[in-house]
């Protein structure tokens, strides 16, 4: 999905501002569509509805792979994968968890992150202070696939992923009280009647 | 502002300037409930930050111990109808 500023990650030679002040009164329309869709899709995440996809669609993904395993990090993973898959790949966040669990299956090792970053010098033009700067990388190694986005893009994915992972919380406490609550009943009944609800 | 930046701090090469940061960072700190109903002038940019980092992390803790709970929740539901399983084919016998 393209930011919601593009030209100023394209036009070296206009000043960012005075492209910022033309765009408002020329490209007006695109420029808050963008925008009102990414609203729309990051309030999605706040829904009774989305939630209740989530939660129907984890349970089934680990009634799947229950057999298996079912220790915290494969759970952990699951409810991930689940969540990334809701987001229906628009997301950096998203397509980087399903392209994790792509690259584990076929058991390529991780690549480390490349470190050979450049230390921030202090340029003529001090747009962000280093401490900034030191914060905005370590945003961008806690959201996935998001370690070398521009502020801008890192923030749009930040915001997403936070509300996304929001759900994720509320959808697995609910989850975790429902399989608490009912006592030791027939696991598949109580299962299959919430994936049904 | 000059062109000069073939090779800015960013690997992306990004030019913003600093109205846009100061917006993007009040953007930010609505999300963050900490921070929710502070003025954003008396929030500094590395606060927000900061605190952003603080309250991913505590989300990606707290999906931890729910996966953990979950997990045992499962494992002892698995237990027990297997062991309902071999129960009843016992009691078949």
């Amino acid at each position: 999905m393209a930011s919601f500023i593009p030209n100023l990650e394209s036009a070296p030679d206009t000043c960012p501002e005075f492209k910022r002040r033309k765009r408002r009164t020329t490209d007006e329309k695109p420029a808050s569509f963008h925008s009102h869709q990414r609203n729309q899709r990051i309030k999605r995440w706040r829904t009774q509805r989305e939630q209740h996809i989530y939660s129907s669609k984890l349970i089934q993904a680990l009634r799947r792979s229950r057999r298996t395993s079912s220790a915290a990090k494969e759970v952990h993973e699951t409810a991930d994968i689940v969540l990334a898959v809701l987001a229906k790949g628009t997301t950096r966040w998203s397509k980087a968890i399903l392209t994790a669990r792509k690259m584990a299956r076929h058991k390529k090792a991780k690549v480390a992150a490349n470190t050979r970053l450049r230390k921030p010098a202090v340029s003529r033009e001090k747009r962000k202070t280093p401490v900034v700067q030191r914060k905005l990388k370590v945003l961008g190694r806690l959201v996935p696939g998001c370690r070398k986005l521009s502020f801008p893009n890192l923030l749009e994915e930040t915001s997403d992923y936070i509300a996304a992972l929001e759900m994720q919380v509320r959808a697995m406490t609910a989850i975790t009280e429902f399989l608490a609550g009912s006592g030791p009943q027939p696991p598949a009944d109580r299962l299959a009647s919430n994936v049904n609800s | 502002m000059s062109s000069r930046r073939s090779r800015s701090r960013q690997s992306t090469g990004s030019r913003i300037t600093d109205d846009q940061i100061i917006d993007l960072v009040s953007k930010l700190q609505q999300l963050i409930p900490e921070l929710r109903g502070r003025r954003s002038d008396k929030v500094s940019a590395s606060k927000v930050l900061q605190e952003t980092c603080n309250y991913i992390r505590n989300l990606h803790r707290e999906v931890d111990g729910l996966s953990d709970r979950l997990s045992q929740l499962l494992a002892s539901t698995e237990t027990d109808s297997d062991q309902a399983a071999i129960i009843r084919s016992l009691i078949m016998e």
